[in-house]
């Protein structure tokens, strides 16, 4: 027999039980989730920025790197690599548990539109925290779909066949 | 369903180790790879103060054993720094050395001579010959009345051990292409010729250190050549003679700054950390490696045609 995973939310508790969860829930879950990952994920890499980067206006700051070409290469990959292991903290918790510590604080959670939740999905549905291009279109697309869309999709998760809904129990 | 709900932030601590884990491991691989652990600023500011302390030379000052060494290319990386820096408005060098390689010197007066900022020389102890060219090239020098600076000439001297060897019975075997191959040895004597040549050729750089003190200060070659006797001034003499410009310390270089800038000044100080394969590298440099071979052979071993030249 197939084991049931936490994850494995049916399609009709994602629609007619829980709900689509709703765009504030979302918003506080994921600045919850920005916390977390600031404190924890992005400390290793807080004292490396302190030493290169200049504490300034957005303008000087701005110039500083652009004359210092490689300090903006180093923060570059800084910021991709910092950027995957963001993805991996979402992708891999909503895989496992189809919540992360934000989600669980909203009590909202992933919900998969096929029958079980796969790694894939969790990974496409998190693709615009790489700050790459064409990703970062993503943070123009995502936001405005949420607003448009009934279920409160975004364009990643409409493409990755999930939802974030309302948890039942 | 608590026994779940455990399960549940067990994975999350689990996941979240586990990244933390990957993050540390990256960042040691970025600081390592981009040399982020050479040089570290201590404080947030508007003026860098880059010290400039011991023995001037292109490279070294990581080792253990070399702690008295500054090197002229991490020296212009820190300048280079503080120039593209924009919130750094000006620089302070702060000077103890007695010293070191002209070219080392001469790449560091360049260096400063290319900051588009106002830059000062604070000497504390000893600025003094390759010390002094890189004051000189600041825009304003302050010495304590103490402090000793000038020393304005190059010296090559070495010992010459031809004696010592023919007393143990050791023969230099002379083999050589080109006469002048191996002028400077300290195994044999300097013919009448070579001293001659190689007197040349400190007085040429004597000529280039005097041409720079001159240009950079504002005095005539006349002038600095009259001064540049190789004698050592004490920072109250030199300021009669014009090498120096003002008679203090740190606060007199702040309170320069603040007049002339009209902003607060906040200290950003360069300091040079070195790396884990600096350490490494600097331990087994030539140096080092002598201390274990003896000191006596190192002062023997002076390769065939390196001319030291320190200024």
């Amino acid at each position: 027999m197939k084991k049931k995973g936490l994850s494995d939310i049916p399609k009709e508790y994602a629609f007619n039980k829980g709900g689509p969860a709703s765009k504030w829930r979302r918003i506080i879950a994921f600045i919850i989730d920005l916390l977390v990952v600031d404190f924890v994920l992005f400390f290793p890499f807080r004292g490396i920025l302190t030493k290169i980067m200049p504490t300034a206006s957005f303008k000087e700051t701005y110039s500083y790197l652009q004359s210092n070409p490689s300090i903006s290469k180093t923060i570059n990959i800084i910021m991709l690599f910092f950027g995957i292991l963001t993805l991996l903290y979402f992708a891999i918790l909503e895989w496992k548990l189809g919540q992360t510590i934000g989600k669980i604080f909203t009590r909202i959670t992933v919900a998969s539109q096929t029958n079980k939740l796969r790694f894939w999905q969790c990974a496409v549905r998190s693709l615009f925290l790489i700050p790459v291009f064409p990703f970062v279109l993503l943070w123009v697309i995502d936001p405005i779909l949420m607003f448009l869309t009934k279920t409160n999709q975004r364009l990643s998760e409409i493409l990755s066949k999930t939802m974030v809904v309302n948890k039942y129990n | 369903m608590e026994k779940k709900s455990n399960v549940k932030w067990v994975i999350i601590a689990v996941v979240l180790v586990i990244l933390l884990f990957f993050a540390f491991i990256f960042a040691g691989i970025v600081a390592l790879f981009f040399g982020l652990s050479e040089a570290e600023r201590i404080g947030t500011g508007n003026v860098a103060l880059i010290h400039i302390n011991g023995l001037i030379l292109t490279e070294g000052g990581g080792g253990f054993f070399d702690e008295d060494v500054v090197s002229s290319t991490k020296i212009k990386l820190d300048i280079e720094d503080a120039d593209a820096d924009p919130t750094i408005k000006a620089i302070i060098f702060e000077i103890n050395s007695p010293g070191g390689s002209a070219v080392a010197s001469e790449e560091i007066a360049n260096a400063i001579k290319k900051v588009d900022k106002t830059t000062v020389a604070l000497i504390r102890e000893t600025g003094a010959s390759g010390g002094y060219w890189v004051a000189s090239a600041t825009d304003y020098i302050i010495a304590n009345r103490m402090s000793v600076t000038g020393s304005i000439g190059v010296i090559a001297s070495y010992l010459d051990f031809s004696g010592l060897i023919k007393d143990y019975n050791v023969t230099y075997e002379r083999l050589v292409s080109g006469k002048y191959k191996d002028m400077g040895v300290p195994f044999r004597e300097l013919t009448p010729t070579e001293r001659i040549l190689f007197q040349k050729k400190l007085d040429l750089i004597h000529e280039y250190f005097i041409e720079e003190v001159a240009k950079n200060r504002g005095l005539t070659n006349e002038q600095v050549n009259d001064l540049a006797t190789g004698i050592f001034y004490l920072g109250s003499e030199a300021k009669e003679l014009g090498l120096v410009d003002e008679l203090g310390g740190e606060e007199e270089a702040i309170a320069y700054l603040e007049k002339e800038l009209n902003i607060t000044v906040e200290i950003v100080e360069y300091v040079e950390k070195p790396s884990f394969f600096d350490i490494l590298a600097g331990t087994l440099n030539e140096k080092s490696f002598f201390v274990g071979k003896g000191i006596g052979s190192a002062l023997t071993e002076k390769k065939a045609n390196k001319l030291e030249v320190w200024a």
